[in-house]
């Protein structure tokens, strides 16, 4: 028996590429409201694509329903507007802007400044070291400093679904660690739903509830968390390391 | 030193109309990375529809506010359906675009104004503030006070407000402007209107100066594009002091540099921009942005 709640984000057999490349060639996959879901698999599996498709980045067919309302067909800014925050791939930082600016901007969308103003003390409050660089411009910030500004930017939108992607990439292990600590802390204390890309199958796994793999495009495994870590064959085959 | 004042004062008065159209072209260039050799047409073109409105009796001041609105309204409409259908394409493909545009409107407003030269009034009081000498025009007094206050205008918009917020994000990166839910195309679209409506103030203001005829602007553009070479084509600010700069560069050139005299003044912009593109290809106050891979 499935409830509205189990069946928060609904993928329903997902195509989506660029141009005349197909890359996702049916993926269909739900996650509920206030869990952590992870995909994993290799490279040029078509994570990236899913979630690019998901936030409307990249065109897509079959069906996506957040909260039984479709978000296929609509542009970024139109879903971002319906409570979806993307951290993507390159972190989406404005370099140029400065980091209190950039974060301003995850609410961009938003019209209650007060309760804006209290989430740029709870950003802070999750990310002391912002604090300390508000000013300062956000290309001047290292690699895991940017990666939290983009998490804090993006929590700015109160977001009903977070997608992130590869937040793990270029990042020193312990910087990692932190940062899924705190993905880990977001979604305990908010119940915020969060859609996680991961190279590094370990970490995601260690937060996630239930995962899906990636392999050319096709889920070719799903189950939870828990299982999927305990798989031996399924972690030397598609998630590349040794339990 | 009186006269030597005296010409550095003429300069910055003909130097804040050239800042005044830099503005507007760092302003499309800041968005859209687009180089509008147009603005200086559609800056004219405005300058006759103000014209336009005081022929039919309407004050000076009245028929400004009209002109101002119809060319924020057009600058945007131009966006939406000039420009954003080739957005995206290469810069030589702007650069036709835009010089293509800059041949319609200087055709359409010979086609309804022709090209007759006519007279526009100049909207600040005869006379001139004396001091030490120096005598300082109100209508230059005027052009500075009013570039001064669209500058300051600009600064509030885009350091005080969410818009301005907003269109800074595009600037910096559309692809995620949109991802946190700006309406980017929206957003290019006020650019453009914003930046026309800059230049028609340019225009109002060059008019009573130069009489008003089509190809008005097309000695104006070519110092505005010095002036924003020399600031820096990314600086609001810099288009400013830019503009001032070559101002009075050009009128000191031309009061004391025999061969230059008024002659080879338009020479004056031109060695500018080559001087800066050797020396300091961003301009005075480009920013490289820093950046820590």
């Amino acid at each position: 028996m499935s409830t509205p709640d189990d069946d928060f984000l609904v993928v329903e057999d997902l195509h989506a590429g660029y141009g005349g490349a197909r890359v996702l060639h049916g993926v269909s996959l739900t996650v509920g409201r206030g869990e952590v879901c992870a995909i994993l698999g290799p490279n040029g599996a078509g994570k990236t694509t899913l979630l690019r498709a998901l936030c409307g980045m990249v065109k897509g067919r079959g069906a996506v329903r957040l909260g039984g309302t479709g978000l296929l067909g609509r542009p970024p800014d139109a879903v971002a507007r319906l409570g979806v925050a993307h951290v993507p791939e390159g972190r989406g930082t404005f370099l140029p802007l400065t980091v209190e600016e950039n974060l301003r901007l995850g609410a961009f969308t938003r019209r209650d400044r007060a309760a804006v103003q209290a989430d740029l003390e709870r950003v802070h409050g999750y990310f002391p070291v912002l604090r300390k660089r508000l000013k300062q411009q956000a290309g001047s910030l290292s690699g895991g400093e940017q990666q939290m500004l983009a998490l804090g930017r993006a929590l700015m939108l109160r977001p009903r679904l977070l997608l992130l992607d590869e937040p793990s990439l270029g990042l020193a292990p312990m910087v990692t660690r932190e940062l899924f600590g705190i993905v880990r802390s977001i979604n305990e204390e908010e119940r915020t739903t969060v859609v996680v890309v991961e190279q590094n199958a370990h970490l995601a796994l260690g937060i996630a509830r239930q995962a899906h793999v990636l392999e050319t495009g096709r889920i070719v495994l799903s189950g939870p968390a828990e299982r999927i870590r305990a798989d031996e064959q399924v972690a030397r085959s598609y998630l590349g390391y040794r339990v | 030193m009186a006269g030597f004042a005296q010409q550095v004062v003429e300069g910055m008065g003909a130097g804040a109309i050239y800042a005044g159209l830099a503005l507007a072209l760092v302003l499309i260039h800041r968005f859209t990375g687009i180089v509008n050799f147009a603005q200086g047409e559609l800056a004219m073109f405005s300058t006759y529809v103000a014209w336009q409105f005081m022929d039919a009796g309407l004050p000076f001041w009245a028929a400004l506010a009209i002109t101002l609105t119809v060319s924020f309204t057009g600058g945007m409409l131009i966006e939406r359906v000039v420009i954003r259908p080739v957005e995206g394409a290469p810069e030589l493909t702007m650069v036709i675009v835009t010089v293509g545009l800059f041949i319609f409107v200087n055709a359409a407003a010979g086609w309804i104004w022709s090209f007759l030269i006519k007279d526009f009034p100049n909207p600040f009081p005869d006379g001139a503030l004396r001091a030490g000498g120096v005598a300082v025009g109100y209508p230059t007094l005027g052009i500075l006070a009013v570039v001064g206050l669209v500058m300051g205008l600009l600064y509030l918009l885009f350091r005080h407000t969410g818009i301005g917020l907003g269109m800074r994000a595009v600037a910096a990166d559309p692809d995620s402007a949109r991802l946190v839910g700006i309406r980017v195309g929206r957003t290019l679209a006020l650019g453009w209107g914003l930046a026309a409506t800059v230049g028609a103030v340019s225009g109002v203001l060059v008019a009573p100066l130069l009489f008003l005829e089509p190809n008005m602007m097309g000695g104006v553009l070519i110092y505005a594009f010095a002036a924003a070479t020399l600031g820096g084509f990314d600086s609001p600010a810099g288009a400013v002091v830019g503009g001032l700069v070559v101002g009075v560069a050009e009128t000191l050139a031309g009061a004391y540099v025999d061969v230059v005299g008024s002659d080879l003044k338009i020479g004056v912009p031109l060695v500018i921009i080559l001087v800066v593109l050797l020396l300091r290809p961003q301009g005075l106050f480009g920013r490289a942005t820093v950046e820590r891979a």
